[in-house]
């Protein structure tokens, strides 16, 4: 059976390349069908927020690619509900349907995958 | 055990000087290094043109010892490596760009190369920050 | 199954200290590498707790960096190692966890 991953993306979109090279990792494993996770935590909940313009600071549009995951059979996308309350968040503010967890939820989580990378 | 260990964090960060010692500590337990994997900041720690003072550590050039010395496989992302600049002479000539930086050791490759290793590996042990 | 956390930013000037420890489950542990090892600095609010965690979660520390740093009245709870400890660590956890 093939071994699972998480990644726990932390980082604003706007805080250098760390979210695309996040994002990165699991696009390139979706290509060749992995069982892959994605998290979003602390600030990388950011990524998901409605509206935002990257041709402001001349960056690449990351919600679309984000938006995509699903065509590349990614669909488990998670987000910490901490990190949301903290940063006066809720669903309704998010661009794509992500399965909400609290930190017990969170902990279950991480240890449900073979490997996990935190960036 | 077999082993992926990933780096994430240039060659003056501590992380890397880390990542090293456990890595020659792997080796000395018995376990397998299935695969070296450099990514983001990581891939400074691949440039051979790393100067370190006399009386400091030059653990970029550790680096590509213990790879060389060991025979591991060492992979650098090629997508973080050409953003931050460590070319091997191939990918130097495609851009036109004055020289090729990637010391002994180490390829260039591609992120599938993680996913690769990891389908491998029993532990996949990821190392960067301070 | 458990998870070892490996956390090496300074508690004091960086987030991730407090966004792991909400994330450990009960038979998972936490390694401090780094700068992450101030977190044992007696008398602070960091190192209250990592004296307040479960009794279950275990705590480990490179021996290395709390040397470095001259650390001392370290938690009893912690146990301190070298690499052959650290490798060792990970193949008793399944996954490993670096807030990178």
């Amino acid at each position: 059976m093939a071994r699972s991953m998480l990644i726990i993306s932390r980082q604003a979109p706007w805080a250098g390349p760390s979210a695309r090279e996040a994002l990165d990792i699991v696009l390139a494993g979706g290509a060749f069908e992995l069982p892959l996770g994605l998290l979003f935590l602390d600030d990388g909940v950011f990524q998901l927020t409605k509206a935002q313009q990257a041709a402001s600071l001349e960056q690449k549009d990351l919600t679309a690619n984000l938006q995509a995951l699903p065509l590349f059979g990614i669909d488990s996308l998670f987000v910490a509900r901490s990190s949301l309350t903290e940063r006066n968040l809720d669903e309704s503010s998010l661009a794509l349907p992500v399965e909400i967890l609290d930190d017990a939820g969170l902990s279950t989580l991480i240890n449900r995958y073979d490997h996990v990378i935190t960036i | 055990m077999k082993f992926v260990i990933a780096l994430f964090a240039p060659p003056h960060s501590p992380a890397a000087r880390r990542a090293l010692r456990f890595a020659e500590a792997v080796l000395a337990g018995g376990h397998e290094i299935v695969r070296l994997f450099f990514y983001q900041d990581g891939v400074h720690s691949a440039s051979a043109n790393v100067v370190a003072a006399q009386d400091e550590l030059d653990v970029a050039a550790e680096w590509s010892r213990f790879v060389s010395a060991n025979q591991l496989d060492g992979v650098v992302c090629i997508a973080a490596g050409l953003r931050r600049g460590v070319l091997d002479a191939g990918e130097a000539q495609r851009y036109q760009r004055p020289a090729a930086n990637l010391a002994a050791g180490w390829e260039l490759s591609g992120l599938g190369q993680l996913h690769e290793a990891a389908q491998q590996a029993d532990r996949l042990v990821c190392f960067g920050g301070q | 199954m458990a998870t070892l956390h490996l956390l090496s930013h300074s508690p004091f000037s960086d987030g991730r200290f407090n966004s792991c420890l909400p994330l450990l489950g009960d038979t998972d542990a936490l390694l401090l590498a780094g700068d992450a090892t101030y977190a044992l600095t007696a008398g602070t609010k960091p190192a209250t707790e990592l004296e307040q965690l479960p009794e279950q979660v275990a705590l480990f520390a490179l021996e290395e960096d709390v040397q470095a740093r001259a650390l001392g009245m370290l938690p009893t709870r912690v146990q301190l190692l070298d690499y052959a400890g650290f490798v060792e660590l990970t193949c008793r956890y399944e996954r490993i966890n670096s807030w990178l």
